[in-house]
């Protein structure tokens, strides 16, 4: 019963094993050149030192929801176009169904442009 | 079925679909009057929807391979959903609180709420449950915040987002529990396997149900999942408080009898009948004490407020505990109760909601005690809302008086739980205080005046209509009773 887990323990080991054993060379073989922006804690790019009620530009929001319009449509395109071959010699509905998940983003795409989230400035 | 023969009994979902489409379209393309095009487009999209339902044909087997039930069940709901959507958005043009915002976008995401609604009347599978929440719920965080200058509204708004993140995450744990012990979301093969868990599991089990009570009971405001609803209620546009105390609470009410009846059931079968639960669940009690506990929160703290949008956003936490009552039996009985009190509700809740929308618009107030001398202003709109505020509490001859008759009945028929029917009666009493306050203030406080109120047509219209079947029902409702009888056909996997 609990033979069946050994695999999952393995994987944990190799997992642990590989994040250790890479940190570690790094730390024997890297070679090491420390300045200022190197040390200071990793935000994004931005400058971590601050008042913490900063306002964020509403563009980041923006971008990740148009990020989700074009990310969404990859995700689920991959795994149809696996199956295509397969469903398509049953009929055509794999193509309908895939241009009318298509179209509806558009329509989404059409709206975030009138809206003019793309107008930068 | 497969998905592609699915599609012909998914119809009124999909026109839905291209509804809510052609209302994005609509909402960028347009140049000018959007709101009053936008409102048409949605009217006619719902009639078709309607159309649609109507003619909708009949199927004995699930639909998208085990996702969805085609029953009259489902359907039933779905034409309460239809009922106060339409209302709403018929009354959102002559709603002054929402003067300034973007109503076109407002109908929208009401469209998109009513689709997720359908969703859960019909949902078997544990993934569609959870997504279909989630649908209902996004749509309404965006709506309870409409009021964008109004800072009530958003911090209703954020509130919402807060409460609802939490309790889908812990329904979700509680989910994924019950795929832990049965290895599938399909609600049938839980049941299969619920019915044969070893008796070390049963822990579990009582575990899952209490984390997927935390998510439903949010939907329905069941105490102590209620935190959110009086605070949503007031900060909210109040059309869209009248609608959620109505629809997604009648969602719930569908969504959770169904997935905690088939489920949690010694059978799958829900059309036999007598239910009992799975060996090893005290279920009846569990929901006996949530039952106790929503009505007489809701009505203690009912008694205490004198807005009258907050009074019924707790008396709305009351009715939910009534109908629990019903739920403590589960049998076809309740299931009837429950589906008639619903009907009803949605008839008494929307008329009073839409009664202090109208003195909103005239007056622009809010506390009871304003409310002094409306029955002299404005009879044809005061006597209206004394029949829902009667209905409300359960007073013959109207609709809720029935309705109450028919959800304590399924108590004292089974003989069991003798306390509950007890504690909802004397809650029922409690609740004649506040609502008879309003009538007080309307009727006796303040003097008689030649002065006479006048709303919009289409606002008064709507409220006597609405007035029609809480008074009809309350004196004739073999006609509602029928429907929801023959609607009690489930689907089940043997059918």
């Amino acid at each position: 019963m609990i033979g069946d887990y050994l695999p999952i323990l393995f994987v944990f080991l190799l997992a642990a094993g590989f994040a250790l054993g890479a940190l570690g060379l790094t730390h024997v073989v890297g070679p090491r050149i420390k300045t200022r922006v190197k040390l200071s804690a990793y935000e994004s790019g931005v400058d971590p030192v601050g008042p913490t009620h900063s306002r964020l530009n509403v563009r980041y929001f923006l971008i990740g929801l148009v990020f989700i319009i074009f990310d969404l449509e990859v995700v689920f395109l991959y795994p149809w176009a696996v199956i295509f071959r397969e469903q398509a010699a049953q009929g055509p509905f794999i193509l309908y169904e895939m241009l009318f998940f298509l179209v509806v983003l558009l329509v989404g795409y059409l709206y975030i442009w009138r809206k003019g989230v793309f107008e930068w400035e | 079925m497969s998905n592609f023969d699915s599609l012909a009994y998914f119809l009124p979902e999909l026109a839905l679909t291209v509804l809510i489409v052609s209302l994005v379209l609509a909402s960028v393309l347009l140049k000018s009057d959007r709101d009053r095009i936008v409102w048409i487009i949605s009217l006619a999209g719902l009639a078709v929807t309607a159309v649609l339902l109507a003619i909708q044909p009949a199927t004995d087997q699930s639909i998208f391979m085990g996702a969805l039930a085609v029953d009259p069940y489902s359907r039933f709901f779905k034409w309460i959903f239809l009922v106060a959507t339409a209302v709403i958005i018929i009354a959102s043009p002559y709603t002054k609180q929402l003067d300034g915002s973007q109503r076109h976008e407002y109908y929208l995401f009401l469209i998109a709420v009513m689709f997720g609604l359908f969703l859960m009347a019909s949902s078997l599978d544990l993934i569609i449950v959870y997504l279909s929440i989630e649908i209902v719920s996004i749509g309404s965080f965006i709506l309870a915040g409409f009021l964008k200058d109004d800072p009530r509204s958003n911090e209703s708004s954020l509130k919402y987002v807060i409460y609802g993140a939490l309790s889908s995450g812990v329904m979700l744990y509680g989910l994924s529990l019950l795929f832990g012990m049965a290895g599938s979301t399909n609600v049938f093969e839980v049941q299969a396997a619920l019915v044969v868990l070893p008796e070390k599991a049963h822990l579990t089990l009582a575990v899952a149900l209490l984390l997927i009570l935390v998510g439903f009971g949010y939907k329905i405001s069941m105490v102590p999942f209620h935190f959110w609803t009086p605070d949503v209620y007031e900060g909210a546009p109040t059309t869209i408080t009248a609608y959620l105390s109505v629809a997604p609470k009648a969602a719930g009410f569908a969504l959770a009898l169904r997935i905690l009846g088939t489920a949690f059931g010694s059978t799958g079968d829900l059309n036999i009948g007598d239910w009992s639960p799975v060996p090893g669940l005290a279920f009846g009690s569990v929901i006996a004490i949530f039952a106790a506990l929503t009505m007489t929160v809701g009505n203690f703290l009912a008694i205490q407020q004198n807005s009258v949008k907050r009074l019924l956003a707790y008396s709305s936490i009351a009715h939910a505990g009534y109908m629990l009552m019903a739920a403590v039996i589960l049998n076809g009985q309740a299931f009837g109760a429950i589906m008639f009190y619903l009907a009803i509700y949605l008839c008494m809740n929307l008329g009073a909601f839409l009664v202090t929308i109208f003195v909103h618009n005239r007056f622009g107030y809010d506390e009871i005690d304003d409310w002094k001398g409306f029955g002299f202003q404005a009879p044809l709109i005061a006597v209206p809302m004394g029949i829902f505020l009667f209905s409300l509490t359960g007073l013959p001859p109207t609709a809720g008086f029935i309705g109450k008759v028919y959800l304590f009945s399924v108590l004292i028929e089974a003989g069991q739980y003798w306390w509950l029917a007890l504690v909802g009666i004397l809650n029922s009493v409690v609740s004649l205080y506040y609502y008879a306050r309003i009538i007080k203030v309307m009727f006796l406080d303040g003097e008689p005046t030649d002065e006479t109120v006048t709303g919009h047509p289409v606002m008064t219209g709507l409220i006597l209509m609405l007035t029609v079947p809480v008074l009809l029902f309350g004196i004739y409702w073999t006609p509602l009773m029928g429907a929801v009888q023959s609607s009690l056909k489930f689907f089940t996997q043997g059918m």
